[in-house]
């Protein structure tokens, strides 16, 4: 067994010496964790929404199905492409900083408990940019090239 | 493993792993049917629409069962979930929401449909930064991690949630209650502090909680008293590290009938229990701890002038080796009376078997998502104690074996 098991091992039975670990664990994780080659992608919301910057804090609690307004009292509508989706995966730890599993997670909490409901999933880049192009409210993510004037680029702060 | 504990798994496994197949076949062919059904989603005020359905096996050894008669030679069938869930948002801070369950496992649950929850959600405060509101109706009471979506699968990291903590033989009175919650969230930059909990009327009605708490042979009945319920939950970055501390202070009364042996008695139940969750990208390690607190008043029966700490806690750790494949390991360990952990005191006492006081689980299992919307998963259980075991499953406890296996598969299907 090697060291870093040992480690490992120690973890899972004394749970008191997990908050020591975690630096060796995020060192792990940034090791192992791959980074998909998508394009260049932006979060993009329905021209009609008058936001132009979010913060980091309010655009988790969007994706997370928590925040249902905009800041101007309209409801929010998200949309998502599949888990497995490239892009789906390189908006999560990107831009939320979160795996996808995760969210899944927390949208199965919110559904299967009726303390909330999932987001939209759309098949593909040309649904999302009609879905939210169309949709008041929307926000979603695309590539940039696959922009068009019906969505407005969403900037994190 | 589980081929060198026990010959007659040997022996039926084969056979019950094609009536498995042939099961998973037929579910497959409906989820294949059910993909094809227009599932609209521009419904009319946000309404959607979800559900599940999953089977599973179990064979265990010895005498011991879990879930029906999974130590005979065929094992047990009789596990069974099936759910169905609406929610509506006609305005962004109002929201509606109703399950329907059946749940079908052994003589504790019969399969038949119930109302899980359902409930009116109003946020009367909504801010850039926090959000406080209110749920009126049937909420599922928030327990630990796992309580409030355990009847689901897919949202559980076994076939089993840990049953030191997620008692299957008194699940009623854990699952959901009548009453009002307020909740209530304030987000940091790196992390979302929650609460929610409030006054509620407990599910005490009914043989499973009256014969796991009072024993056999009850004449009178249980009536629900007013209980309260919550959960304070911190999360750091989205879900990165979960801490929960939750309880609840339960409360039961006993109407006897008229020549009872037992006089108009109460038990006072109040449980809490500390959860904690690391998730990276591959691993995710879980840990609960509880201590339960047990208090039975005015019985006028000596037997039944009770007052103990019950005491539980698992380590599970799962590790991600595809985001199709991911294996689980967990330790978990029940004990009745923490004052009496081997169960000696009590076998001294009443002369039953010392081993239904404690329970010490070592699980692995291995989940296979097929598809985003099926999952299969396979897992074994090697036991000592029996304290968990549901005496309904198990009338003879003198028949119970302290060191026992259990294997199990499910198949399960959500939309």
């Amino acid at each position: 067994m090697s060291a870093g098991q040992i480690k490992i091992v120690t973890i899972k039975i004394r749970i008191s010496h997990l908050v020591s670990s975690i630096c060796l664990l995020l060192g792990l994780l940034f090791m192992a964790s791959k980074t998909w080659a998508v394009e260049p992608y932006e979060i993009v919301t329905n021209s009609g929404v008058s936001e132009k910057n979010l913060s980091k804090s309010s655009l988790r609690a969007i994706f997370g199905m928590r925040l249902h307004t905009w800041p101007d009292g309209n409801p929010i509508h998200v949309f998502v492409l599949p888990d497995d989706a490239p892009l789906h995966i390189a908006f999560s730890k990107e831009k939320l900083n979160i795996f996808p599993y995760q969210l899944r997670a927390a949208w199965d909490r919110l559904v299967f408990s009726g303390t909330g409901q999932a987001p939209e999933t759309v098949a593909s880049l040309e649904e999302m940019l009609a879905k939210v192009g169309s949709t008041p409210g929307a926000i979603g993510y695309l590539t940039r090239s696959r922009m068009n004037g019906s969505v407005n680029v969403l900037h994190v702060k | 493993m589980f081929c060198t504990s026990s010959n007659p798994i040997r022996r039926y496994w084969m056979r019950d792993a094609v009536r498995l197949a042939v099961v998973s076949a037929i579910l497959s062919n409906c989820v294949a049917y059910a993909q094809k059904l227009p599932i609209p989603q521009n419904l009319p005020n946000n309404l959607q629409i979800h559900g599940f359905a999953s089977q599973s096996w179990l064979k265990s050894t010895d005498n011991n069962n879990v879930f029906g008669k999974s130590s005979s030679d065929s094992g047990s069938f009789d596990f069974r979930e099936l759910g169905l869930n609406a929610s509506m948002r006609p305005r962004p801070n109002l929201q509606l929401s109703a399950q329907m369950i059946s749940r079908t496992a052994g003589k504790g649950s019969p399969g038949n449909i119930r109302l899980d929850y359902g409930f009116i959600d109003y946020t009367f405060l909504s801010e850039e930064n926090s959000k406080i509101g209110i749920r009126l109706g049937r909420m599922k009471n928030p327990l630990g991690f796992y309580n409030d979506t355990r009847d689901v699968p897919f949202t559980r990291p076994s076939i089993l949630l840990p049953q030191s903590i997620y008692f299957d033989r008194v699940r009623k009175v854990a699952i959901a209650a009548d009453g009002v919650h307020l909740y209530g969230e304030y987000r940091f930059d790196h992390g979302v502090l929650s609460f929610q909990g409030g006054p509620v009327r407990p599910l005490v009605r009914g043989a499973e909680a009256e014969v796991a708490l009072l024993g056999p042979g009850i004449a009178g009945h249980f009536a629900p008293d007013i209980s309260y319920i919550g959960r304070i939950s911190y999360e750091l970055d989205e879900g990165r590290l979960r801490f929960a501390f939750s309880g609840t202070d339960l409360n039961i009364d006993y109407d006897p009938v008229s020549g009872d042996r037992l006089g108009p008695g109460s038990i006072r139940f109040t449980p809490l229990i500390f959860s904690a969750q690391y998730n990276a990208e591959r691993w995710s390690f879980t840990s609960e701890y509880a201590l339960r607190h047990f208090e039975y008043k005015n019985f006028n029966v000596a037997s039944l002038n009770l007052d103990f700490f019950g005491e539980s806690y698992y380590f599970q750790g799962a590790y991600r080796i595809t985001p199709e494949w991911e294996a689980v390991a967990r330790y978990d360990v029940l004990y009745t009376d923490s004052d009496d952990r081997s169960g000696k005191k009590w076998a001294a006492a009443t002369g039953g078997d010392a081993h239904r006081r404690y329970a010490k689980d070592i699980t692995v299992g291995l989940r296979w998502n097929v598809t985003p919307e099926f999952m299969l998963r396979a897992e074994y259980h090697r036991v000592n104690g029996t304290a968990w075991l549901s005496t309904l499953d198990n009338p003879n406890s003198g028949d119970l074996s302290p060191h026992w296996n259990l294997f199990s598969i499910l198949g399960s299907y959500r939309f």
